[in-house]
């Protein structure tokens, strides 16, 4: 086995042996996860006699996972795979302000304002944005929520900002 | 037999209430809406209604989010057929066949034979729910803490070796979703675990916050990534009736995907999306001109049809007999039975037989409802399909997070949705399959809870799961699954399987 073979097609990889980057990665991640569990339940307690202790279930899921991480890990050293795909950086990350100011302002705001600005972010997330009629949809779409959800459905939702 | 009957009978007199009658029409007529709008699924719609059924009484809320769920396998083939997109993960095959079909001038006979096919199955699954409601509760009664542990653990055997791709991803994935489960306060000692002493984490992270993230959010930044060609090819459908050729051939299809589909809608760990698959591949397998499949032929549309819709129904047998949620869509139907003090299981069909019964003759009506929705209203359908993605989008973002935010009332679950919604995307770009992760969280605290148990009982000896019968066999059967997914020679026949799209 030869570290010049390119399984990626295009340029040589500086890091000839990793063959699969989607499974090294990704299974470096899962055992990340998996020992930041263990960090996170590090003073829970462990088997006391023949019972299981709050500690006992989450640290052997968590040592499974390390093991199936490194399998993972060493896939992608043995098997060639497919790259990573590029992320669409514009998509993810208006989507997610849509998500995080609907969640911080809902509150504050009430559902009439927090919807629509919501809604206008969220619809900048893809390039074939048209921002009149996205305001159209938007205005619309708060307008039957502010009637659906309060008033048919009966859900405690305050409209509007409070003072 | 005369027991049934008469069950069947309370079933429907319970079903025919003016307001049943009502909730049923809402939810299958939901169903088909979310059904047919692609990028938002029966799981996000029905945790969205959750909090409204609140207010309704028990059998009505169960009878309107199950017509949502059945309902939705019925809308989701209209968008396969002709658009080329599936409008639900359920109907992905369907595009197969029913868009050529489509292409030929005949969307008109695929969605008769899709409707038709639906139809059938959902009447066997009602009537098989009926069925092997009574003998499978006794058995339930049979069961202690290891067996259910076992099941379980097949459960999630089952999920892992149905998921698309490597085997052991898939079961790291299990892994994780069983971590997951684990944050918050100890059923046993009420210690808090992996809270960080954030209060809003001392109850764990909501199961449908990581849903609506991994499947609601995550989904529409993936089709962001893809440009939009969203081309209807028959905008006028017209000859809805089926011809007779089409009918006899399509029959034994019909038949065959019903059983296949109901089959693995009963197994923990199956659901519709596999059904679907399996009843294509199957239909192809035994097909004496396997290789026209792909071009228009009607089998491919009547197996996967009828499969995911009878699937759809039998998921609920495991669900009301042994109180196992098998998929991710029965988890939050055990949410809606919890808000409305119901535990599910074997009692329930004792305490509350008019629950039991009414929901499963509200399934035949709405089965019938469902024909008449779809077949000759298809008109409103195909117009909804002409609203852009890029202004559909944002609508299910929104109601999304409104659905999230008032479960709890809580913003927090809204912004950890967010967190799993880049999770979840990371997760496909690393060829992760988030489902086996999903049903490792919805099983976790039940695994846990019964394996504490039965090592009690035992006095801390393993070996307990291994010398009583029904659990050594459910191990069993698991064991040899695994072992014939592992094994390579398998492992490139069962990739074949999932190769069709």
């Amino acid at each position: 086995m030869t570290n010049q073979s390119n399984v990626n097609g295009g340029r040589a990889r500086p890091r000839g042996f990793i063959r699969a980057p989607q499974d090294f990665y990704g299974g470096l991640v899962l055992i990340g996860l998996a020992v930041f569990s263990m960090y996170a339940g590090y003073d829970l307690s462990g088997m006391q006699g023949f019972s299981f202790g709050p500690g006992t279930a989450p640290r052997l899921f968590a040592w499974m996972l390390v093991g199936f991480g490194v399998i993972i890990v060493l896939m992608g050293v043995i098997n060639p795979g497919p790259k990573v795909e590029r992320w669409y950086w514009r998509g993810i990350i208006l989507t997610i302000a849509s998500i995080i100011c609907f969640a911080l302002t809902i509150r504050s705001l009430g559902l009439i304002p927090s919807s629509f600005i919501s809604f206008m972010i969220g619809a900048a997330a893809t390039d074939e944005v048209k921002w009149g009629q996205s305001a159209i949809v938007g205005a619309a779409l708060t307008a039957g929520c502010a009637i659906l959800f309060p008033y048919i459905l009966n859900l405690p939702f305050q409209l509007w900002p409070q003072f | 037999m005369a027991d049934l009957l008469s069950n069947l009978a309370l079933g429907f007199s319970v079903a025919v209430t003016p307001l049943n009658l009502l909730l049923c029409l809402v939810g299958v007529v939901t169903g088909t809406l979310i059904g047919v709008l692609p990028g938002i699924g029966s799981l996000a719609t029905i945790a969205m209604l959750l909090p409204i059924t609140f207010g309704l009484p028990p059998v009505g809320a169960l009878i309107m989010l199950a017509g949502i769920y059945y309902g939705a396998q019925y809308g989701g083939s209209t968008t396969s057929i002709l658009v080329n997109i599936p409008g639900e993960a359920s109907s992905v095959v369907t595009t197969l066949d029913g868009h050529q079909m489509a292409k030929q001038g005949r969307a008109g006979a695929a969605l008769a034979i899709a409707a038709i096919g639906s139809f059938f199955a959902g009447c066997v699954a009602t009537i098989l729910i009926a069925a092997l409601g009574v003998p499978l509760t006794s058995l339930a009664l049979l069961f202690g803490p290891a067996e259910y542990f076992s099941l379980m653990t097949l459960g999630l055997i089952f999920a892992v070796v149905l998921a698309r791709g490597s085997v052991i991803k898939a079961l790291a994935m299990v892994l994780f979703g069983l971590l997951l489960s684990m944050m918050g306060s100890d059923l046993e000692t009420g210690v808090a675990r992996m809270t960080f002493d954030v209060p809003e984490l001392a109850d764990g992270i909501g199961f449908v916050n990581v849903a609506m993230g991994v499947f609601g959010f995550a989904e529409i930044m993936r089709n962001l990534e893809r440009k939009e060609s969203r081309h209807i090819v028959q905008e006028k459908v017209t000859g809805l009736m089926p011809t007779r050729a089409d009918l006899i051939r399509s029959a034994p299809a019909i038949g065959r995907g019903t059983v296949i589909g109901a089959l693995l809608g009963i197994l923990p760990g199956g659901g519709s999306i596999i059904a679907s698959f399996a009843g294509y591949t199957l239909e192809k397998r035994i097909s004496k001109t396997p290789e026209k499949f792909g071009y228009g032929t009607i089998e491919g549309v009547a197996a996967p049809e009828s499969a995911n819709n009878a699937a759809s129904q039998t998921s609920f047998i495991p669900l009301l007999t042994l109180g196992i949620p098998p998929n991710a869509v029965m988890a939050l139907m055990v949410g809606a039975m919890t808000i409305q003090g119901i535990v599910p299981g074997p009692q329930v069909m004792t305490k509350q037989p008019d629950l039991f019964w009414g929901m499963i003759a509200s399934m035949w009506i709405g089965n019938a409802l469902l024909i008449i929705i779809n077949l000759p209203m298809i008109g409103i359908w195909v117009k909804l399909l002409r609203i852009p993605y890029r202004l559909l989008f944002p609508c299910i973002l929104i109601f999304c997070c409104i659905g999230l935010y008032s479960i709890n009332n809580s913003p927090f679950d809204v912004l950890i949705a967010s967190c799993f919604a880049v999770f979840g995307y990371w997760l496909t770009k690393h060829d992760f399959e988030p489902a086996p992760m999903l049903l490792g969280m919805i099983l976790g605290p039940l695994m846990e809870e019964n394996l504490r148990r039965a090592m009690l009982i035992a006095r801390g000896d393993p070996s307990v799961f291994l010398t009583r019968p029904i659990s050594a066999g459910l191990l069993f059967i698991a064991a040899v699954l695994l072992v014939l997914a592992i094994l390579p020679t398998i492992r490139k026949k069962r990739d074949e399987v999932f190769v069709e799209e």
